[in-house]
């Protein structure tokens, strides 16, 4: 089981040579699109466009575009986009004749009918110690080795704990409570993905159109699901990228987050024959609070719902001449 | 003679083009946590960048500044330094990570001096699509150990073991744009620890308290006759000690600064501090230390230094006002070395040495001509025919 470990597992000084990279790339004709998922991230998102546009376009052309979908920011987010540079989209007005949906998964989807890379590099727009390592490590293995078509990041997670100190250790909580266990379980060889959360991956677009994406924060479970899945573990790289800074998310978000993941893990699992439920799930996960003495729920109904593999909508076809 | 002086308004939109390529170097140098004596990380990635933007040679010296070196066409012609201190006031574990706005970017040390650098290490760029060569070699200078305590150890050894002359000199600052720094005033940056040994049991109630103690070296200081010529000054900047509200102080430190034109007057009047410290010690039968922390000589350029006058003509070509006074930094050892130098601005900013502290974005371009500007007049001799008397 440690044989992909071994070979699949890069650092991202392995790719530190700019140049290789950028030669490969146009040897093999490739074309590389960056998409920044957003919902009010004004504090971040400048720095991820400003570095990534100097680094990655301006001094090395790697990357053929910068894309911002953004969910319907009520903040600055879109504007400041735009002033640094960055295509900006409302994930709103892509494919408006299709039920808008609203979630972090919706943007990465519409994504790939709005860019045009070959490639498409995922980055969470909240990260406080953005380099354009986190860029370049994901897309190395992919231009670099010919079998590998999904590379996924993973790094050490200090915590911004507020009033401007770092917590050196911590993070990664639903990794380890949730998804982990989950994958000891049923996956076993899955184990060896450090962090199948994160939320920087890269992959070849006709891997990401293949396979159907979750709207909110199931999207990451669902993507490495099925792509080993339909194409093996041996596809998928993973890649340290040492410190990530972001935002820590108190624990009541986590547990959101956690029932929106357990939701797309059983329902796959299930889909698989791997588990038989006598009843369908409920959509609602219900937390307390303790208002004046008495305790209130706070509701909080997904439906779990998916887009289908990009490849089977029409416009799709038609933009890409499928 | 002067024509880069017309040149220097184009100048503007050509460095707004990088203007990535600038903030991303202040980000990366800047983020990197660097309290004097700890450069160390700084220090790689600044060469790192350097060496990215392909500088002719990029190496550190032998007390490990950081510098880069930009080849002139003209072997004979004595190198042009710029200069920008690595270090921080901050400490290692403060969030250094930036956040930028449409028009600002915020963040620890971000205006002393991520700007600086990161402008530094942006100048190889930035030459390089102005298309200016310059006779001149340009060292590009990161000095370590230059605040507090660093008492300016990197640029003191820099150029004590620089075997070659120099041209000229441009100390970069992030801000404020405008300050036109061409004269340093005589320094001696001290520290008065006073330390009151524990009592035993009841004894405690009945110590004397330092923090009283060190208010009558302040006040004691303060009957001292300043002259009005030459201008001198004392600065009470840092005052800490004590426990807790209800107990005696049994340990406070004052922080001080003497400023003077002159700078036997700084070394009297630090005489006469020493003396009020042994007098107030002996007296109270308490422990008293004066330390010095650091140290520099008055020099000058005299305004009418043709260096001075063609940095003003930068200034008034970009709408730039320059505002003259003294700095007590890298140009105090350039000037005492006899090297014509000047501290430069880059851009706006507030809270200055907070950890919110705060760059405008938009008068960086500007800024970063008038550098050019007065690296070009050195080029172009105006430091070549004058030295300080």
């Amino acid at each position: 089981m440690n044989d992909w470990l071994e070979q699949n597992t890069f650092h991202y000084s392995d790719f530190k040579d700019l140049n290789r990279l950028v030669q490969e790339k146009n040897r093999k004709g490739l074309c590389i699109s960056l998409c920044l998922p957003t919902l009010n991230e004004e504090k971040t998102i400048a720095k991820e466009i400003v570095i990534m546009k100097s680094e990655l376009m301006t001094r090395y052309p790697l990357l053929d575009e910068i894309v911002v979908i953004d969910s319907g920011s009520t903040d600055r987010t879109r504007e400041i986009a735009r002033a640094y540079g960055a295509d900006v989209y409302q994930a709103a007005d892509i494919l408006p004749d299709m039920t808008p949906c609203r979630g972090k998964g919706e943007n990465l989807w519409k994504a790939l009918y709005i860019t045009h890379g070959d490639i498409i590099v995922y980055l969470d727009a909240d990260i406080r110690n953005i380099h354009h390592r986190f860029v370049y490590a994901l897309v190395g293995p992919l231009i670099l080795h010919d079998h590998i078509k999904y590379a996924k990041a993973f790094y050490d997670r200090p915590i911004a704990t507020g009033k401007n100190k770092i917590r050196p250790t911590g993070g990664g909580r639903v990794t380890e409570l949730v998804i982990r266990p989950l994958f000891s379980l049923f996956f076993p060889e899955l184990t060896q993905i450090l962090q199948p959360l994160s939320g920087e991956y890269a992959g070849y677009r006709e891997i990401f159109d293949q396979i159907p994406f979750p709207i909110g924060y199931g999207v990451e479970t669902s993507m490495i699901l099925d792509i080993c899945e339909r194409w093996g573990l041996d596809v998928i790289a993973q890649v340290d990228l040492e410190k990530r800074v972001h935002r820590n998310q108190d624990t009541r978000a986590l547990g959101k987050m956690s029932f929106v993941i357990l939701q797309t893990f059983i329902n796959r699992i299930r889909n698989r024959g791997l588990l038989e439920l006598n009843q369908d799930l409920f959509n609602e996960m219900i937390q307390y609070n303790l208002v004046r003495n008495e305790y209130q729920s706070d509701v909080f109904k997904i439906d779990g719902y998916e887009r289908p593999p990009m490849r089977e909508v029409q416009a799709y076809r038609e933009k890409f001449n499928l | 003679m002067k024509e880069y002086l017309d040149r220097l308004p184009a100048f503007v939109d050509v460095i707004n083009s990088v203007r990535e390529t600038i903030l991303t170097n202040i980000i990366l140098v800047g983020q990197i946590p660097a309290p004097t004596f700890k450069e160390k990380r700084r220090t790689g990635v600044f060469l790192e960048r350097l060496a990215d933007a392909q500088v002719d040679e990029c190496t550190t010296d032998g007390y490990r500044n950081p510098i880069g070196i930009i080849r002139g066409t003209n072997d004979a012609a004595p190198p042009i330094f710029v200069v920008a201190h690595m270090d921080t006031f901050t400490e290692a574990d403060v969030d250094h990570n930036f956040t930028i706005k449409k028009n600002s970017i915020t963040g620890a040390g971000i205006l002393d001096n991520a700007v600086g650098l990161g402008v530094l290490v942006s100048l190889p760029e930035i030459l390089r699509r102005l298309e200016i060569r310059c006779e001149s070699d340009i060292v590009l200078a990161g000095v370590i150990q230059s605040i507090g305590k660093g008492n300016l150890r990197g640029i003191r050894h820099l150029l004590k073991t620089w075997q070659a002359p120099i041209r000229g000199a441009v100390c970069v600052e992030g801000v404020e744009i405008g300050r036109l720094n061409y004269y340093s005033d005589g320094m001696i940056r001290g520290e008065i620890d006073c330390n009151i040994p524990a009592g035993k049991g009841w004894d405690q109630g009945f110590r004397p308290n330092a923090i009283l103690i060190l208010n009558e070296v302040v006040n004691q200081i303060l009957t001292l006759r300043m002259p009005q010529r030459p201008r001198s000054r004392v600065i009470f900047g840092k005052i800490s000690g004590g426990f807790k509200h209800g107990i005696i102080a049994y340990d406070a430190k004052l922080g001080f600064e003497i400023q003077s034109d002159s700078y036997k007057m700084v070394k009297s009047i630090y005489s006469d501090i020493k003396d009020i410290v042994d007098g107030i010690s002996h007296e109270y039968e308490v422990e008293l230390k004066l330390r010095t922390i650091s140290n520099v000589n008055a020099s000058r350029l005299k305004f009418n230094h043709p260096l001075v006058k063609s940095a003003t003509e930068v200034m008034k070509k970009l709408d730039i006002k320059p505002v003259s006074a003294h700095s007590e930094s890298e140009l105090s050892i350039f000037l005492s070395r006899k090297i014509p130098a000047l501290t430069l601005g880059i851009t706006r900013g507030r809270n200055y040495h907070l950890e919110n502290s705060s760059m405008e974005i938009e008068p960086m371009a500007k800024g970063i001509a008038q550098v050019i500007g007065v690296i070009m007049a050195i080029d172009s001799g105006v430091c070549d025919d004058e030295r300080l008397a």
